[in-house]
């Protein structure tokens, strides 16, 4: 029951993700904690973690939180419910695009979908950082790694070592 | 970049593969820069312009924004099948990587330091986030009704913890109309 129910949650998800994952991070917490309780809060940033240090879309912490409800197949499920109907959009979609280069309408979904995929991002981070009750040692870590990205040209990677070593220190 | 060298679609799926194959075995910390590497500057399939204008479809598409070049691209070049075999090139590497990787870890999860290392991983991701919105939000900073709109996401998906099934498309038809208006 719970693949089923994986899948096609996941899969609406896929389809209103627009700006990628990070977009609907904060809907995959709320469902997969705290309305189905898969995961718990440290459980769900544990996975997140794991997918951030390994290569790869970041739509990856979608199996493992397949993997944590069912094995393989979930983690098989849960990524490809992830991409599947958002891949289907963009086979369809990727011509008309281009037809409607110059469509005012065009314009105005470019302009539209900023301001949400922001939002949603923003949202996706506020959460991560906050699983449980507010913690200002998160807080602390994920206003470091925000400010690194901003201030230097560092690859990622460096910014989610540095995290590590404050976790080690301070949690 | 060698300049010598004409752009040129890959000749069959196999390069088209083994293209993204390495894209995804190798792209720690972010997949897009060496997207842009593997594609533009070592196999050349692609002009820089090509690329950006890719990439700027696919941001705005649902779902991974690489995941949606993956299909783009193989169908331009392949075909069905192109989508297919870019899709699982890409894929596959990271996927058996990061669930390699997290067995290793719930085998190791009881040791206290490496929890608390673990979790100072994903708070730093988590200001990445923050980072990339930032970024993203800095050329809207100057209109009044996107930061109305991205306070109100925020506010509804982050602090009220609505479901976004109802705060996305609420929210991109409110946007449309502020865009039609050139509010946006």
């Amino acid at each position: 029951v719970s693949l089923v129910e994986l899948a096609l949650y996941f899969g609406l998800l896929s389809l209103i993700s627009v700006g990628g994952l990070p977009s609907v991070m904060p809907e995959m917490q709320r469902f997969v904690v705290d309305v189905k309780g898969w995961l718990t809060p440290s459980e769900f940033i544990q996975a997140f973690a794991v997918g951030q240090a390994a290569p790869g879309p970041n739509v990856l912490i979608a199996s493992l939180i397949g993997w944590k409800v069912a094995g393989l197949a979930g983690a098989l499920v849960a990524l490809g419910a992830m991409c599947f109907p958002a891949a289907v959009v963009a086979w369809w979609v990727s011509d008309l695009w281009d037809r409607f280069k110059d469509s005012p309408w065009r314009q105005a979904v470019q302009r539209a979908i900023a301001p949400i995929v922001v939002g949603m991002i923003l949202s996706g981070g506020f959460v991560l950082a906050t699983p449980g009750s507010p913690d200002w040692r998160l807080w602390l870590i994920a206003g470091g790694s925000a400010a690194g990205m901003l201030a230097t040209h560092l690859n990622p990677l460096w910014l989610l070592a540095g995290g590590g070593v404050l976790g080690a220190v301070l949690l | 970049m060698n300049q010598a060298v004409p752009v040129a679609p890959p000749k069959n799926l196999r390069e088209l593969f083994t293209g993204f194959f390495w894209i995804g075995a190798r792209s720690f910390g972010g997949v897009l820069p060496w997207a842009y590497r593997t594609m533009v500057e070592e196999r050349r399939w692609m002009t820089h312009a090509d690329f950006t204008e890719t990439i700027g479809l696919c941001q705005f598409l649902p779902g991974p924004n690489i995941g949606n070049a993956s299909i783009v691209l193989g169908k331009r070049w392949f075909g069905l099948a192109g989508s297919i075999v870019a899709f699982l090139g890409l894929m596959g590497p990271p996927f058996v990587w990061v669930l390699a990787l997290f067995a290793l870890y719930n085998d190791f999860s009881s040791n206290a330091t490496l929890k608390a290392v673990v979790i100072g991983v994903g708070a730093a991701g988590a200001g990445l986030f923050i980072g990339t919105a930032v970024k993203l939000g800095r050329p809207l900073a100057k209109k009044p009704a996107a930061l109305v709109l991205i306070s109100a996401c925020f506010l509804a998906a982050a602090v009220a913890r609505f479901s976004l099934l109802l705060v996305i498309p609420v929210g991109l038809a409110i946007a449309l109309i502020a865009a039609r208006r050139n509010w946006l």
